[in-house]
């Protein structure tokens, strides 16, 4: 009879060759190579202290005869750690997902089974189908003061685990990054930049569940950000670049009333507008751009928080 | 009265949701300030769960994305009505259980009684814009104050307190389903429903 058997790494293995008797002559083989003598204990293989290494086929033969007698596919491995799981909202008030993954590998087959319990009632978390470790649960109740419980189970041939997570329905509230963000210089503005960006398209209902952002900014040269929170409106002019100095930005987003930010929109970048240089013909223009100032540095103040409607610096 | 469709009916109700919803998000910031200030006071733990609370206006709603504006409207007003009653018996039970020992638990939550109230006075107000008028309060009906131990008050006073910080976010989502440009006709307030 061919099967396959688990084996936890370090364990020590014991396999008798099917019905033949202890003294019988027999070989074993694993994938194809014969095993050494050494590990027979008779006709029994024995493997102490197993590693990953050792998982593979492994087959018994009769001495004289060469019939097959026994085969099993050899599976080293772990029984599963506490499952990490996460569940969030960014397509509030739709619904939620969770996601999940293990610690470590085991190196062996894993089932995982999710129960998502609001109050009394059970929801249905339906699996994706990629990636295999995320479902999705619809909201049947807004507004609930009532705290909703997933409970993950992971279960191997070497054992079980499982991981409980509690919350409230606006607490996972965490938006995608807002998308489409442009910056762009000023005509004749050499210390503004025009930043403007769209609400992630996973957002269903911006109308209703309004965000609110967060723009981070800063020239290349310098490490400090500076940031600036918009209540409403999805756009924002920097009037306190320096000049002619390459700037990164970025943005990020939050519901209005609920949940916590979301990650930082991917960064753009953008150098305010500069005058063109003048086509110098005589010996005095040629004397006059040397001795052109260079810009100077003022480090302008750090955090703000405005309106749409107010905006601030020159 | 302006019919409900008119544009002069339509800016009056876009800008007391705007108002409202402003109103609202400061109702909600008030009222999680107070929750601390409660739970502290009053020894509670922060994290205990209280069960649904009989009498208390539950803010969670199903279908919420179906429900039309008439109807957001009514259940608003039906709830911040019970709501004042019920602060306000909160208020009478402080002031007897801890007297000026503790004037600025009271003050808080008369501030928010106040709010309360004055959200109650604009919902009114936008259901009158829609020539349908405010249910008297005899229909709304005050909860008949229960005997529960000291405890069971405080808790039932943790379970207002929440249910009213979910009700004000629930309000300010409502208004803005109202305040939607698609939403602007009377066929968003219809006036067949009652409560």
């Amino acid at each position: 009879d061919s099967h396959v058997q688990y084996e936890r790494v370090g364990a020590d293995v014991t396999m008798k060759c099917g019905s033949m008797d202890w003294d019988a002559a027999v070989t074993w083989m694993t994938n194809g190579t014969d095993i050494d003598e050494s590990h027979q204990n008779g006709s029994y293989l024995i493997l102490k202290k197993v590693n990953l290494t050792q998982s593979g086929q492994y087959s018994c033969y009769e001495g004289s005869s060469w019939h097959l007698k026994y085969q099993t596919s050899l599976r080293v491995g772990m029984p599963p750690k506490e499952p990490v799981l996460m569940c969030r909202s960014n397509n509030y008030p739709k619904g939620f997902y969770c996601s999940w993954h293990l610690p470590t590998p085991t190196y062996i087959p894993n089932f995982f089974n999710i129960s998502v319990v609001h109050g009394t009632r059970e929801m249905v978390c339906e699996k994706d189908t990629f990636p295999k470790n995320r479902c999705h649960i619809r909201y049947l109740q807004l507004f609930s003061t009532v705290k909703y419980k997933v409970t993950l189970t992971v279960t191997n041939a070497l054992g079980k685990n499982s991981t409980t997570l509690t919350f409230d329905e606006v607490a996972i509230v965490k938006p995608d990054p807002p998308e489409s963000v442009v910056a762009k210089p000023v005509p004749n503005n050499p210390r503004r930049l025009e930043v403007s960006w769209q609400n992630p398209s996973s957002w269903p209902d911006p109308e209703s569940f309004p965000l609110k952002f967060f723009l981070r900014y800063r020239p290349l040269i310098l490490d400090q950000w500076q940031h600036v929170e918009l209540s409403d409106g999805t756009s924002h002019t920097i009037t306190d670049a320096y000049a002619g100095k390459e700037y990164i930005i970025q943005v990020a987003a939050k519901d209005n009333d609920i949940g916590t930010w979301s990650d930082w929109s991917v960064a753009v970048h953008a150098t305010p507008w500069t005058e063109e240089p003048k086509h110098l013909t005589t010996e005095a223009q040629i004397t006059e751009t040397t001795s052109a100032s260079t810009s100077s540095f003022m480090p302008p103040p750090t955090t703000k928080i405005c309106d749409k409607g107010a905006v601030l610096g020159s | 009265m302006a019919a409900a469709d008119s544009p002069s009916a339509t800016l009056r109700r876009r800008d007391l949701c705007s108002r409202g919803i402003r109103l609202a998000g400061k109702m909600r910031s008030d009222v999680i300030d107070l929750l601390d200030t409660y739970v502290e006071r009053q020894g509670l733990d922060a994290s205990a769960s209280v069960a649904v609370v009989e009498g208390v206006p539950a803010a969670a709603v199903e279908h919420w994305d179906e429900q039309s504006g008439t109807q957001r409207l009514l259940e608003n007003l039906a709830a911040y009505r019970t709501f004042r009653t019920l602060l306000a018996q909160m208020l009478e039970e402080q002031r007897e259980q801890l007297g000026e020992a503790d004037a600025g638990l009271g003050r808080a939550l008369a501030a928010v009684l106040l709010q309360v109230s004055a959200f109650a006075y604009h919902l009114e107000e936008l259901l009158r814009l829609e020539s349908r008028g405010a249910p008297s309060e005899e229909e709304a009906g005050p909860p008949q104050p229960l005997h529960l131990g000291l405890f069971e008050r405080k808790l039932r006073g943790l379970g207002v307190l929440r249910e009213l910080a979910q009700w004000a976010v629930r309000s300010a989502r409502d208004l803005r389903q109202l305040a939607k440009p698609s939403l602007g006709s009377s066929s968003a307030l219809s006036t067949a429903e009652s409560p």
